[in-house]
């Protein structure tokens, strides 16, 4: 049957993305999550099924892959779950009488995400049609269901392509006037949000400078072209300018699920300087770098190391030789540290 | 959201319209693994676990090559199977990769390439990389400056991919490795020479020309070969044209830099960012595997992107443990930092692993010392054992309190020990008869491996050494079928320790050539490859900056080439032939044998000296021969191709310095100048050079020629200098200096003995 999900999982869209996965040529998290959406979109456009649990089975596997083959780009799973959980809901509300809608609480927040703005479909359509594995036609369940499967990752796409501007919604609420900003690396995230606030507020920015990937220095060029009073420092003087900072604003690679987060190499620094001098951290991040997992810290390939090249120069023949580089992509921060979480 | 996804489809369809294409050269040609190569292709050896094909192939696939043709020669079948096992020849790799067999008779990379050409394999522009490469350069973008470049210049048939190191990088192939003459603007190279461990070399001789042609010049000997290249459909043909191109550095490189007739450009790519680095011996095997531990070559790394598909995860200290959970590490074992182990491998009690790669399936025993080696699948290393800086085939059985030392390659299914010891590069393979009948039916045309054992098997009885009672091993001779010329190993046995493992060849690294072998001895022997025996392509092509004359390095083909010139001129002097048609004649001797300008006109410059009759007494005679031969031939010594005056009185100087005809130098050179052959701007170039004036060159009676005929051109200098002040009669300057200078020469022939006291005090007097 079509709905192997063995076949669905190797088809050619999948195993490119895979491969562009495994090579790093794609990567960070909002671009992994696009990618991975899209490809999911496809997959389910293909499959044929005649059951929900044929499609929740040619998801998984496709998932699983994507994930296998990197698994430090946690958005990939985040965003597989959150399509699997946006079919169910779907495949609920078509099955079922629309009762009243459950109401969202905290603790359900990360598992069913963002409330769905609207009822995608007329629902008498659906009532009377969905028919699991009928015999004489398998196909019509997934006629039936699959335009509104589509509709339904397309409000996961929508999601990502709007995070930006639904962060930065509040950033008037957290950046007060005359106030000193410090943040490190390149974050789209943490980009936008600072130049919503400049709309509103007068305000300094001391970016870090962030080596051995310098996205400090990118950053706080695109924040001086935006017209705020930005300083690039140097990392080794975060803390000696920590007594005069306000607030530390950082962007995160994945939120765990214990409330800690991996994020670029020099977070650490930052967040534990912030808190000897009882500094509020604030994260920015989209919904889809939040990961249900949690213990991922104690492994130390987590960190995800990167080539060392940035640290020591591969001229540099002598050295080579005799010294062991490390070059951590990511810090983990620890719960602790963190005080305020910013999401869409 | 749909018409954007066929929108995306469209662009993959326009992609695939223009198929990049790769070929992989798989054969080494050469057996500096031996005897770990005698069953199996080099390219199948692992490295870090993987086949080394399969990191080439992961290394194309990052640059998005859509077609790979491997050119097979030795064990064809293997590599076949291992291709079509691999998840690269599964739907959906998006790489089509077609295994070519061609014929044992290639011998060499340059026949591979003639094969290619005669197959008509490629259709475009195609990457050309040997398999044995690790690399993470992203070659597309080379591609694409390549393609920009082939736009505005049809002559740039090649982009060689070269990796900035220190000149002492552990990656950096110290026997094989070459110097690279580049233009800073536009990188394109504009001359290599090769450079080998042994013998040492001091000197590179950066042809002239190329000086004089190119304002900014890079002379860099830092570069690791990366082996990737990126050739336009010429290149195949180049080869079939030249069918003594063997090697694609050595013979293509230098050919076409060389060559005046083909007109072709080589550029380099100098790769900043990304790693490559070819695993060409077991030296450069252990520092590849070491900088794979090390990550260098991020995103390819065991725990991220492992080209066999293993999983490993990542510890501290850079160690990679398979993560199927299978490996057994005994809680009192050690495993230190820059470490991988396979899945299934058990590590027992008190063992001990420093730096080293340990396969699938292997069983550590208790109390083993394995350090910075690496060990294939299925090997068993008994108890107390101690491993140092080798390499360990598949399916060993090293038994108990065996000891290995560094540098030892051990083959495929040894079985030693127990209580044995392998001195320090000992090479072991399994005796054959054993499964003999196993062997022939895997691999019936392997009588080339086959007989070579034999060899080995023969040289047997000349060894004793103790590899343990229940042991199956032989081992091989050390370097012993050097000297031997039946054997096909010529690779220079000297310069072959740089590339053994653990082996620092401090003893060899700056001695003098002179102690250790005759030139002849190491110019014979000394190239890289097994079938390599080159013509002898001169050496000596391109003017050595510090040697005016060259000749302690010239070659065979110099010695022929200058006998013809000779022979020509000869000819033409008594046919008594036009200016223009000698110098035809010369130009396609040149041609002929390849040779560099400055050679051509010293050849003709001593020729035309020789034709000079010495006339008894000297006086105005030996004045009119003088005249009359340079009048009728010294017009020829700038029509070979090229002028270059201040060459031409310095190639005069050589020649008189060393020929009976050294107290015409100065009469000659009048003669020149006379005849515009040499402005007296050339003179005094020439006179202040440091060659000119004999510095630098070892005391004798030459160098004393050289010193009189300088001091000759000094006192022509005075005269001009003296005419210059006077400035008496401007309008017939040119002849009046003539005048004077014949003089001048006329009174120092006539004073012959008083000479050197002459020249001292007019010297003297001049400063």
């Amino acid at each position: 049957m079509a709905s192997d999900p063995q076949s669905a999982a190797n088809q050619r869209i999948v195993e490119d993305l895979v491969s562009r996965l495994r090579r790093r040529q794609l990567v960070g998290s909002r671009a992994t999550a696009l990618e991975t959406l899209l490809v999911l979109r496809q997959v389910v456009s293909k499959a044929r099924f005649s059951n929900i649990d044929q499609l929740v089975n040619i998801i998984r596997s496709v998932g699983r892959r994507l994930v296998d083959a990197q698994p430090k780009e946690h958005s990939v799973g985040n965003t597989v779950r959150k399509v699997l959980h946006h079919i169910r809901e779907e495949y609920h509300t078509a099955n079922e009488q629309p009762a009243a809608e459950s109401s969202f609480s905290i603790a359900k927040f990360v598992l069913q995400g963002q409330p769905r703005k609207q009822a995608t479909i007329p629902s008498s359509e659906s009532r009377v049609l969905l028919k699991e594995n009928d015999p004489d036609d398998p196909d019509s369940f997934a006629r039936v269901l699959k335009p509104v499967l589509m509709e339904a990752i397309q409000d996961v796409f929508d999601e990502l392509e709007t995070v930006y501007d639904n962060i930065s919604k509040n950033a008037k609420d957290h950046i007060h006037s005359d106030e000193i900003i410090l943040t490190l690396g390149m974050s789209k995230t943490v980009d936008s949000f600072l130049k919503a606030a400049a709309h509103y507020r007068n305000y300094t920015v001391i970016v870090a400078e962030t080596a051995p990937s310098y996205g400090g220095r990118e950053m706080a060029k695109s924040l001086s072209s935006a017209g705020i009073s930005t300083f690039l420092v140097p990392d080794s003087s975060i803390y000696a300018l920590m007594s005069r900072v306000n607030k530390v604003i950082l962007g995160a690679h994945a939120i765990l699920a214990n409330g800690g987060m991996f994020a670029t190499s020099g977070s650490l620094l930052a967040a534990t300087a912030a808190r000897s001098y009882s500094t509020p951290v604030v994260v920015c991040a989209g919904q889809f770098k939040l990961t249900p997992l949690w213990n991922l810290y104690h492994e130390y390939g987590a960190l995800d190391f990167g080539d060392p090249s940035a640290v020591l120069c591969f001229d540099e023949g002598d050295l080579v030789d005799k010294v062991d580089v490390v070059n951590p992509y990511y810090d983990y921060v620890r719960p602790e540290l963190l005080d305020v979480f910013i999401t869409n | 959201m749909a018409p954007k996804f066929n929108a995306g489809k469209e662009n993959l369809l326009a992609d695939e319209a223009e198929v990049l294409q790769a070929v992989i050269l798989a054969d080494s040609f050469n057996k500096r693994f031996r005897p770990l190569t005698t069953r199996k292709p080099r390219c199948l050896l692992p490295i870090c676990n993987a086949p080394l094909l399969d990191w080439t192939f992961e290394s194309l696939a990052l640059a998005g090559v859509q077609e790979i043709f491997v050119i097979c020669r030795s064990h064809p079948e293997q590599i076949k199977a291992k291709i079509a096992e691999s998840r690269w020849s599964k739907t959906g790799s998006g790489i089509k990769i077609v295994p070519i067999l061609t014929a044992k008779e290639t011998f060499s990379p340059g026949d591979a390439m003639r094969d290619i050409y005669t197959r008509g394999l490629v259709t475009g522009d195609f990457v050309l990389v040997m398999g044995d490469l690790v690399s993470n350069i992203r070659i597309d973008e080379v591609v694409k400056v390549h393609k920009e470049r082939r736009k505005t210049n049809k002559d740039a048939i090649m982009t060689m991919v070269v990796k900035e190191s220190g000149a002492n990088h552990r990656t950096r192939s110290r026997a094989d490795s070459a110097v690279f003459g580049l233009d800073s603007e536009t990188f394109e190279c504009l001359h290599y020479e090769p450079v080998m461990g042994y013998p040492p070399s001091t000197v590179a001789s950066i042809p002239r020309e190329i000086l004089s042609a190119h304002p900014d010049i890079e002379i860099r000997n830092d570069f690791i070969d990366c082996a990737i290249d990126i050739c336009s459909v010429e290149v195949p043909s180049l080869f079939q044209d030249n069918f003594d191109y063997l090697d694609i550095r050595r013979d293509f490189v230098h050919g076409v830099l060389t060559s005046d007739l083909l007109m072709k450009n080589i550029y380099c790519y100098v790769a900043k960012e990304g790693y490559a680095a070819r695993v060409q011996d077991t030296k450069s095997y252990e520092s590849i595997s070491k900088d794979i531990l090390s990550r260098w070559t991020f995103p390819l790394v065991p725990d991220n992107n492992h080209p066999a598909g293993h999983l490993y995860e990542h510890r501290r200290g850079n160690k990679y443990i398979d993560k199927d959970g299978t490996v057994i590490l005994a809680r009192t074992s050690t495993v230190g930092s820059k470490c991988l182990i396979g899945s299934s491998t058990k590590v027992s009690d008190n063992a001990q692993i420093i730096s080293s790669v340990v396969g699938q399936n292997c069983i550590i025993g208790e109390g083993a010392i394995i350090n910075n080696s690496y060990i294939f699948n299925g090997t068993t290393v008994g108890p107390g054992c101690v491993i140092e800086r080798s390499i360990i085939g598949f399916d060993v059985n090293i038994k108990e309190n065996t000891r290995i030392d560094k540098g030892s390659l051990v083959g495929d299914g040894v079985i030693i020990g127990p209580n044995a010891h392998l001195e320090a590069f000992g090479r072991l393979s399994k005796k054959r008869g054993i499964d003999t009948v196993d062997d022939e039916d895997e691999d019936e045309e392997d009588d080339y491996a086959d007989s070579e054992e034999e060899e080995v098997e023969a040289a047997q009885g000349t060894i004793t050494v103790n590899l343990g009672s229940g042991s199956n091993a032989m081992l091989w001779p050390q370097s012993a079928p050097d000297e031997d010329e039946n054997d096909e190993n010529v690779e220079n046995a000297k310069n072959q320790r740089f590339m053994r493992l653990g082996d620092s060849a401090s003893d060899l690294a700056f001695s003098d050539a002179g102690s250790e072998s005759s030139d002849e001895e190491s110019e014979s022997s000394d190239d890289d490859s097994d079938f390599d025996k080159r013509l002898e392509l001169p050496t000596s092509s391109s003017t050595s900056l510090d040697l005016p004359d060259g000749s302690s390095t010239d070659g065979i083909a110099e010695s022929e080439f200058r006998n013809e010139v000779r022979l020509s001129l000869e000819r033409a002097f008594t046919e008594g032939h036009s200016v223009d048609n000698a110098a035809v004649e010369l130009k396609t001797l040149r041609m002929a044998s390849n040779v560099s300008l400055s050679r051509v006109r010293e050849a003709v410059v001593s020729a035309i000296v020789e034709r000079i009759q010495i006339i008894d007494g000297g006086g105005i005679p030996q004045r009119q021969e003088i005249a009359h031969v340079i009048s009728r031939w010294g017009p020829l010594i700038n029509k070979i191709g090229g002028v270059d005056p201040v060459e031409t009185i310095a190639a005069l100087q050589t020649h008189c310095a060393s020929s009976k005809r050294l107290l015409l130098f100065g009469q000659i050179l009048a003669a020149l100048y006379q005849d515009d052959v040499v402005e007296e701007s050339d003179i005094r170039k020439w006179h202040q050079s440091l060659l000119s004036q004999g510095l630098g060159l070892s005391p004798g009676v030459r160098t004393d020629n050289i010193r009189k005929c300088w001091e000759i051109g000094s006192r022509m200098i005075q005269q001009f200098d003296e005419r210059d002040s006077s400035e008496d009669d401007s309008e017939e300057d040119g002849g009046d200096a003539g005048n004077n200078t014949d003089g001048n020469e006329q009174d120092e022939n006539e004073g012959e003995d008083e000479d050197d006291s002459e020249d001292v005090e007019d010297s003297s007097g001049e400063d």
